[in-house]
């Protein structure tokens, strides 16, 4: 067997910290074969990066590598000069990280930044250089390359940024990639993309990849083996098939089945909200003499929620669902159509950020105390009585009534917001994203957390998120939105089954990573020429919002009103092609 | 590892020992402030009189720390004065934004844009000389730059999540901007006050030295160096303790909004 290329042996590290040493990896070993890609799997906090970053000697300044050896290629980097190890991160290590927006220099241009590895660590001449840099950049499915050699990093979408990043990384043919986290900043649908470009690097070029992430979805979709972490220790290893499907360790048990199922139980009939033909809009502000414009965010959203149900909405950033959420809660006023609230909901929100969720300058108590001095109760040590009870409920101790939000976790924090809302005796509770800030074990317990609250109070439950896998299990009903207007919408089982809507297609295949949506859809399909070529005639108003992202896009869908198809009693989409196959079986 | 905020301790001590002296000066000092004593002129310091006396033979320790007195009054309300108008206008035109806040922040700017001392000339000739009215001025003059604080902090409150949850719950305009949006702006309204003091401090220095604040016989320790500035060749004590108690004054002052800003961050 060959020798593998990096051998990670008894590596520990320390940090010194307020009250003694806070050791951070606690002797970890293990090997990246050549030509894999190796998934390191772990919550925030739990040490995944850092052997990452030792590996690239970039590990923070009062870190502390204790003990252990890094090997590459059979030679110790920790007993390599700085010169020699620099020049070997240069040319046989490349990394991506997490934040797109932040790991590039906003003062330098793309080609420029792809370029400097060469620069530096090589003696070609700057002509060379710029092939080689329009080469990796053509190779990470940029185009028009020669134009954004000269753009600079603001003028780039997150997920163009990103495949700078990967073009900056392999531009010097590394044979390590090390990719830490580097779809989380993204929407799912370029996550799949960048996914995708990954698995082609690899497999065109047998680059060994180091796949760090806290999504297990994704390491089952890209990596061979997985490495598990947990508080600074590999805790299990494997094949990735046999890790995720039998699970040894507690803490890979509780990242597999980490989402609670909810079985639709106590539904009402009573309608708690609905919204007829809502458009919403924003005010556009063009600059201090210029005329102000508005922008439509939502377009004609019907939607109805009963007691007691639970309501997944699911789209990408910047889809219009806190825009929704807002226009529900009476935050934003600038829309036409109906918005009916029952009277008795007092509606509440958990928000997606924790931390700017709670007032700072407070405390957990004075927080939690806020709805009950709104709703009249003057008693105070009635409502110190309710507070601490309340704390108790969302499984905190009542000691947590004198701390300030600062000293409280990401989920802790969760579970006030939540507390909150019940002591508004909320009937409708809004649910913007509220686990994806969290880490992945945190998540399944707050949302265990919502759904035993439900199963008490019966509240109706809008839950809002991105994640597909958290939606599915958790809510009876869904609707998927693109562009502000609901494109698909059925009971959970429905539209997860028998998805109908390219977009939704997408949306899973982005998920699990299996789905060949291209060829269901293969027949009538427009180029992205063809595409191109539409969308400049066309006003930009005209037809299907998804037409530019299509795989099934055709001419059809430049249709002013993009029809609805009912397929079944619950179950329905907004899509031209599929009205047009339905048409076809009919006839 | 966290490091003890040296300059909020010290700061503190300095500022909370000139408060003392000076509230003692108001009940008891050595010699009566104005009390002349002709046996007793330009004397250098000595046991009877440790900072010395003035060309009147007055007791300089006594009327240091009659003048400090004075002077923390002075300041101590401008702040007030300046905090409280600059605070209430500051979170209320942050909050509503719109025209009326353009306007006054316009307003505001014009102000800021003038050197508060020679504003405060302009007003003290208008209302004419004495504390009260250096109060006045020099509060007036204080309220735009706390008034321009307490915006921005507003305004960076104003959109977040926690302000969201709170109008969710119905709470009303006042009770968000009070309750939930202020507390968070301590920390900055507290260092502008610190600040503030200093400039009061020294703003009511520079007018009484002008011969515009505190009038004669009251002791004030910039009138004080004024008047010592012709003995400085003779009597040099005269100038040392009205001009070390300004500086320490105002050292303790700049130590306490050092150590907030940094209890900020």
């Amino acid at each position: 067997m060959m020798k593998p290329l990096v051998e990670i042996k008894n590596l520990s590290i320390r940090f010194p910290e307020e009250k003694g040493i806070f050791e951070a990896v606690k002797g970890v070993s293990f090997e990246i074969h050549r030509g894999e890609i190796l998934g390191v799997v772990g919550e925030s906090g739990s040490g995944k990066s850092m052997s990452a970053l030792a590996l690239m000697g970039l590990l923070p300044k009062d870190a502390d590598i204790f003990s252990g050896e890094i090997l590459f290629n059979g030679r110790d980097l920790l007993k390599m000069e700085e010169d020699e190890w620099r020049k070997l991160r240069g040319s046989e290590m490349g990394m991506v990280f997490q934040e797109p927006m932040t790991s590039l220099n906003p003062v330098l241009p793309i080609g420029k930044q792809v370029g400097e590895s060469l620069r530096l660590h090589t003696k070609l001449s700057e002509n060379q250089i710029r092939e080689k840099v329009e080469e990796a950049m053509c190779e990470v499915g940029l185009t028009d390359v020669k134009r954004l050699c000269r753009a600079y990093p603001h003028e780039l979408s997150g997920g163009m940024r990103q495949r700078v990043m990967l073009a900056q990384a392999m531009v010097s043919s590394p044979s390590l990639l090390i990719a830490d986290e580097p779809t989380t900043a993204l929407d799912c649908v370029v996550q799949a993309q960048i996914l995708s470009l990954l698995r082609d690097i690899h497999e065109k070029k047998g680059t060994s990849i180091l796949f760090i992430s806290h999504d297990l979805n994704v390491v089952r979709a890209l990596c061979n083996r997985v490495l598990v972490v947990y508080k600074g220790e590999i805790v299990e290893e494997g094949m990735t098939q046999e890790v995720l499907c039998h699970p040894r360790h507690e803490y890979t048990r509780s990242l597999v089945a980490r989402i609670p199922a909810y079985d639709g139980r106590g539904q009402g009939e009573r309608e708690m909200i609905r919204l007829d033909n809502v458009n919403v809009f924003y005010d556009v502000k063009n600059g201090f003499f210029r005329k102000n414009g508005s922008k439509h965010v939502i377009h004609d959203m019907n939607l109805t929620a009963r007691d007691g149900e639970i309501v997944g909405i699911v789209g990408e950033s910047g889809c219009g669902k806190s825009t929704l959420c807002k226009t529900i809660l009476g935050l934003h006023t600038n829309y036409t159509g109906n918005v009916w609230i029952r009277e008795d909901a007092r509606p509440q929100m958990v928000f997606q950020d924790p931390f700017g969720s709670l007032n700072p300058a407070r405390t957990v108590g004075w927080i939690l105390e806020e709805p009950l001095r709104l709703r009249g109760i003057r008693d105070r040590s009635e409502r110190k009585k309710r507070v601490s009870d309340m704390l108790e409920k969302v499984g905190l101790d009542a000691s947590f009534a004198s701390r300030r939000p600062r000293e409280l976790s990401g989920g802790q924090r969760q579970r006030i917001s939540i507390g909150a809302a019940l002591l508004m005796e909320s009937r409708l509770l809004i649910a913007d994203e509220p686990v994806s800030a969290l880490d992945v074990t945190i998540q399944s317990q707050i949302l265990e957390l919502l759904l035993r609250i439900h199963e008490e109070r019966k509240m109706t439950l809008l839950f809002i998120s991105h994640d597909l896998n958290v939606v599915r299990r958790f809510c009876s009903r869904v609707m998927v939105i693109y562009k502000g207007q609901i494109v698909e919408e059925g009971l959970s089982g429905e539209v997860y089954e028998s998805p109908a809507h390219p977009y939704t297609r997408l949306l899973l295949g982005a998920a699990s990573m299996e789905t060949e949506m291209e060829a269901s859809y293969a027949e009538g399909k427009t180029t992205s020429e063809e595409k191109e070529a539409a969308l400049c005639a066309g006003t930009g108003s005209f037809g299907c919002a998804f037409y530019d992202r299509c795989p099934a896009a055709c001419s059809i869908c430049r249709q002013e009103e993009i029809p609805v198809t009912a397929l079944g009693e619950t179950h329905w989409v907004r899509c031209s092609v599929f009205a047009e196959k339905a048409k076809g079986k009919i006839n | 590892m966290k490091k003890k905020n040296f300059n909020l301790i010290a700061g503190g001590a300095i500022t909370i020992f000139f408060l003392l002296i000076a509230l003692l000066g108001q009940i008891w000092t050595p010699y009566e402030p104005t009390a002349m004593d002709s046996m007793a002129v330009n004397l250098a310091p000595c046991a009877a009189h440790p900072f010395g006396t003035d060309n009147f033979g007055r007791d300089i320790l006594s009327r240091v720390m009659a003048g400090s007195g004075s002077t923390f009054f002075v300041a101590v309300s401008t702040v007030l004065i300046g905090g409280f108008f600059g605070t209430l206008i500051g979170a209320l035109t942050g909050y509503f934004g719109g025209w009326a806040d353009n306007m006054i922040m316009r307003f505001n700017d014009i102000l800021l844009s003038f050197p508060s001392i020679l504003l405060a000339l302009i007003f003290i000739s208008l209302l004419g000389s004495g504390s009260y009215n250096i109060i006045l001025a020099l509060g007036i003059l204080f309220i735009p730059s706390f008034a321009r604080i307490v915006r921005s902090e507003v305004i960076r409150y104003r959109d977040l999540d926690f302000v969201k949850s709170a109008r969710i719950m119905r709470a009303g305009h006042m009770r968000i901007i009070f309750a939930h949006i202020l507390p968070n702006a301590g920390v900055s309204i507290l260092t502008a006050a610190a600040i503030g003091f200093n400039n009061a401090v020294l703003a009511e220095a520079s007018m009484s030295y002008l011969g515009l604040g505190i009038q004669p016989p009251d002791p004030s320790l910039g009138r004080m160096l004024s008047e010592a500035q012709s003995y400085l060749s003779n009597a040099p004590w005269y100038a040392i303790a009205p001009g070390v108690t300004i500086i320490l004054i105002i050292l303790g002052f700049s130590m306490v909004s050092e150590g907030l800003r940094a209890l900020k961050e």
